[in-house]
């Protein structure tokens, strides 16, 4: 045993470059090539991942040093030299914030850097770059970080002129606004409808009745085989179940009197939310809502045709498009006995980093800029959101009729609560809508969910 | 080593020596460039670390001095970098709360808190800003001034009027009027020239950002004039304030929040804390929490069994159905082996994110391939047992041609002769294999077997990708039921409500410690399975 361990060792060392150089001809010592051998298969991809492995809780500290976005951005680009703004976002967004910063070059001289960071890894990076005094200046974003945001000092606040703010749909200020202050200037409003086959199902809906109802015909007509294409999944979806869940109440946290949700407490096993728990155990057992669509199969199976129904959200446009659907948006419809469904809206915003080496810069980029038609139709036309800006949602809405529709399916929407407490929330509450449309008893596993819930929250 | 004396330089030709030195000099400019860019973050302690391996590197290679340590000291410099550190920031990472909520100093929390309050007054003037200094003056080490415009009410008079602004500027002494002489305004209504003064542009103001982001014109009451962007300003207030005395955070309307236990929490115990808390040093909570929160231990128990039960089967199968396919491939008589044994290893080649994710589709029950083709209905990724079944055979596919690779290499180094020799003594194929074969098959591979398992125990790949952990328990949406201790910590660490780092450190160092002993245990075994020889 000690034979193989040296030999190992001896084989990992020797590879190193610096042996080489140790003013020693070429030794023939036997265990080299012996170890050579032995060590090709085990260590290399074995012990070596286990090990890495073992260090989970590593990965973000290191992260905020070597992760794809970072590197750079740690580098002069984002700091010292003061003449540069560095702004984070994904790909798509990347690609047209990019040209929309050139106005803001020729007023001010300032050059603008835009890099790319993926969509699922920006908000974690985000979060270790700046807190290790690193990251960019300005970053593009949902509004429902900005509780976790706060929490670890990594935004700075925005002060808007109150004129400023008043030009944007009201529900989206609220939205990145986090204890009374704004942290954020946001672009666009976005929020889940019923997106329809308008070939197979010309007429719309007047009810949830009605929607299960002509799916299950088409589905024995053999036209479609899902009465509804929904995100639910194994794990449960509490973003794409809260629609039915909040048709009789405000279904998570009790509303405060001065708009927002108060955080202290959760109202999961209120009567409102239970009856809206059962809508969706009703929704289960007619085969409407089923763990098993998730994202990886929602809405390829709305374009093959295979559900003439698909509750989804702007971003399914652009696939819908290229497979050529004769599509329609509207509402989700509300349930016959009075329900109304309501959606959570969701807003993308640009957050100014608190560690920002270039304050002033990227609070003029955001406040002056920002809330120019310029740049929120610009974002609009790459990611098909529509735009915060009232005058800039008039606009688009006269070339693309869709706004229009997402406006009205996004009325009476709350937006998503920013509180680092409904990161409590989502697994709970996400895994019970999964297990209620799977068969479990609306009340009862709404009360456990209520108690998880509760527990978190009374923690901390 | 032995057949040459360990002479200098005797036989050393001049490329290697320039090459030695070269890579001398390179490891030390290296490490001279990072203590640079250390300094200027603060980092002493990597400054530290890499003075002592340039004078390691020195004092090893340049002065031969310490020349026996030739080989070790790269390794050495690597392992205390990769592995030690890692376990000892881990370990220190434990004892303390740090993650969501908790990440910054206490100081900077302080900080931060009174940052995050500064709120405007309600229905105060704003006003169009130019940061300026007394002319003549360095941009770096002036004082600075601000040039402030606002609309003039109705009436208004005064020599600080222009074009209908109002025009004042504002010191760290407090508001003056602008007397409005020589001054020019530019379009947006901001200052652009005064006597006396040089107006900065925004890239030149931008020298100064963090003096101009700290800079607050006092007015009477507290409130302050401060930059909102680089055009303008606002009158705000700091809401929150820090008494350090009594170690309290007094909000405006008077509510006192007391430091506990990393965060400022409302004195009267009503209403949550301030959002913004602290890192804090907790001694063995963690620990004591893994053990004590009932939730918690429970989990951990039915996790640490599964964490079990998963490795061992694991190993069992791909060893099993591995070495099969070796004994079948290594038959003489059977033709094309090349071609099958390439085959073979096709599900070894392709990396796990594509095979795990794949099989994790192929397992969805109403659209997946298995239940397709087999016709059954079974819930694959929704019910605990068949969720534990299809990770057990995700990762027989993934797992058995590395099996049927080492066992194919051990079994072409073992003799014909014993073989020969065991059938001369009347020992069947069965009796060959189970008597001399495996026995000989086993010393060559247990050590792998070992690593294996080992490696399996901490799988965090294939279950992450797979099923995430999935399916959890009704009450708990913390603990899968196909989870990993590994995964569960990555869970806590990074995906649960708030991050609790500290917390999953503390299960890192317990996975750690018993991967630890059970490998010990095992490398004690295999050594047993030596001895045969």
């Amino acid at each position: 045993m000690k034979r193989t361990t040296g030999a190992i060792a001896m084989a990992g060392i020797t590879a190193l470059l610096l042996t080489a150089c140790g003013g020693d001809t070429e030794s023939d010592d036997p265990t080299t090539p012996a170890g050579g051998e032995e060590e090709s298969e085990a260590p290399a991809d074995d012990a070596g991942e286990a090990t890495d492995e073992g260090e989970a809780a590593e990965e973000t500290a290191a992260e905020g040093e070597g992760g794809d976005g970072a590197e750079e951005t740690a580098g002069p680009p984002a700091a010292s030299d003061g003449t540069s703004l560095v702004i984070w976002a994904d790909d798509l967004r990347a690609a047209a914030i990019e040209p929309l910063t050139e106005t803001f070059t020729a007023d001010t001289g300032v050059e603008v850097t835009v890099q790319i960071v993926a969509q699922e890894k920006l908000r974690e990076q985000f979060k270790d770059a700046v807190g290790q005094g690193a990251g960019p200046d300005v970053t593009i974003g949902a509004h429902d970080w900005l509780g976790e945001l706060v929490q670890n000092n990594v935004v700075a606040p925005v002060q808007i002129a109150p004129e400023v703010a008043e030009q944007f749909v009201p529900e989206s200020i609220e939205a990145v606004t986090f204890e009374g202050q704004v942290y954020a200037v946001p672009y666009s409003v976005e929020s889940l409808a019923l997106i329809r086959n308008a070939d197979l199902a010309p007429e719309v809906p007047a009810s949830m009745e009605e929607l299960v109802t002509d799916g299950e015909a088409l589905v024995e007509a053999g036209d479609t085989e899902l009465v509804l294409a929904q995100e639910l999944g194994k794990e449960g979806n509490a973003y794409s179940m809260y629609p039915y869940l909040a048709a009789y109440g405000p279904g998570i946290f009790p509303l405060l009197e001065e708009g927002g949700f108060d955080g202290s407490q959760s109202i999961l096993d209120s009567p409102e939310t239970i009856q809206g728990a059962e809508k969706l155990a009703w929704l289960g057992e007619v085969g409407a809502l089923s763990t098993n669509q998730d994202a990886s199969n929602v809405i390829p199976n709305f374009i093959d045709g295979k559900a003439a129904y698909m509750v989804s959200g702007p971003w399914a446009i652009d696939q819908i498009t290229e497979g050529g659907i004769n599509y329609a948006i509207d509402p989700i419809p509300d349930f016959e006995d009075g329900g109304e469904t309501s959606p959570f809206l969701g807003v993308q915003a640009f957050y100014v980093s608190a560690e920002s080496l270039n304050p002033q810069i990227a609070q003029t980029f955001v406040q002056e800029y920002v809330p120019t038609e310029e740049i929120q139709v610009g974002m609009f036309e790459a990611d098909r959101r529509p735009p915060a800006l009232s005058a800039a949602a008039e606009q688009v809405q006269a070339q693309d009729p869709d706004v229009e529709a997402w406006a009205t399916a996004a009325e009476g929407g709350l937006p998503m609560p920013n509180i680092p407490q409904m990161n409590a929330v989502w697994g709970p509450l996400g895994k019970a809508t999964a297990d209620i449309v799977d068969g479990a008893d609306a009340a009862e596993r709404m009360g456990t969910a209520q108690t998880e819930v509760a527990a978190a929250l009374g923690g901390k | 080593m032995s057949q040459a004396p360990v002479g200098q330089s005797v036989a050393t030709p001049a490329w290697v020596v320039a090459t030695k030195w070269l890579l001398i000099a390179l490891t030390v400019l290296g490490c001279t460039y990072l203590s640079w860019r250390a300094v200027e973050a603060g980092s002493w302690l990597i400054v530290t670390v890499a003075a002592f391996i340039a004078m390691a590197v020195l004092v090893v290679y340049a002065t031969g001095r310490g020349i026996t340590l030739k080989y070790l000291l790269p390794g050495l410099i690597l392992l205390t970098l990769f592995q030690m550190w890692p376990i000892a920031y881990t370990v220190a990472t434990a004892f303390t709360n740090y993650g969501d909520g908790h990440s910054l100093t206490k100081e900077q929390a302080i900080e931060a808190v009174q940052a995050q309050s500064v709120r405007p007054e309600p229905d105060s003037a704003r006003y169009g800003m130019s940061v300026a200094i007394p002319e003549g003056e360095t941009i770096a080490e002036a004082d600075l001034a601000l040039l402030l415009s606002r609309p003039a009410a109705e009436g208004t008079s005064g020599d600080n009027l222009l074009e209908g602004q109002e025009l004042f500027v504002g010191t760290l002494e407090g508001l003056e009027p602008l007397p409005a002489d020589g001054v020019t305004l530019r379009g947006n209504g901001t200052v652009g020239e005064a006597p006396g003064f040089q107006v900065l542009t925004l890239v030149e103001a931008n020298e100064r950002a963090q003096d101009v982001a700290e800079f607050a014109v006092p007015l009477e009451g507290g409130a302050g004039i401060k930059a909102a962007t680089g055009t303008q300003a606002f009158v705000g207030r700091t809401t929150t304030t820090y008494d350090a005395a009594a170690d309290t955070m007094t909000t405006i309307d008077g509510t006192v929040y007391v430091a506990h236990e990393g965060n400022f929490v409302p004195q009267d115990g009503q209403g949550p804390p301030l959002p913004t808390g602290w890192t804090e040093n907790v001694g063995f909570d963690n620990f004591s929490s893994i053990f004590t929160d009932s939730t918690l231990r429970s989990g951990f128990l039915k996790i640490f069994l599964w964490n079990l039960a998963f490795p061992l089967l694991s190993v069992g199968s791909t060893f099993i159905l591995g070495m099969l396919l070796a004994l079948l491939f290594n038959d003489p008589r059977l033709k094309g082996k090349g071609l099958y044994r390439s085959l073979l290893i096709l599900p070894y080649a392709l990396p796990i994110f594509v095979t795990a994710i794949v099989w994790s589709a192929m397992f969805n029950q109403d659209f997946g391939m298995i239940n397709d083709v087999t016709g059954l209905n079974i819930n694959w990724l929704g019910d605990p047992w068949p969720a534990r079944a299809a990770v057990l055979i995700t990762n027989l596919w993934l797992g058995f041609p590395y099996m049927f690779l080492i066992c194919t290499g051990a079994l072409q180094s073992i003799p014909n002769d014993v073989k020969e020799a065991a059938s001369v003594d009347g020992a069947g194929p069965i009796r060959t294999l189970w008597s001399v074969t495996m026995p000989l098959l086993l010393v060559a591979v247990g050590p792998l077997l070992v690593a294996s398992f080992a490696f399996n125990f901490n799988n965090f790949g294939l279950i992450y990708l797979l099923t995430g952990g999935r399916p959890f328990e009704a009450t708990n949406s913390q603990v899968g039921n196909t989870d990993l201790l590994i995964t569960f910590a990555y869970r806590l660490a990074m995906e649960s409500g708030s991050p609790n780092i500290g917390l999953a450190s503390a299960v890192s160092i317990i996975i750690f410690l018993i991967v630890g002993v059970l490998s010990y245990g095992m490398f004690r075994q295999s050594k047993a399975l030596e001895e045969v020889n």
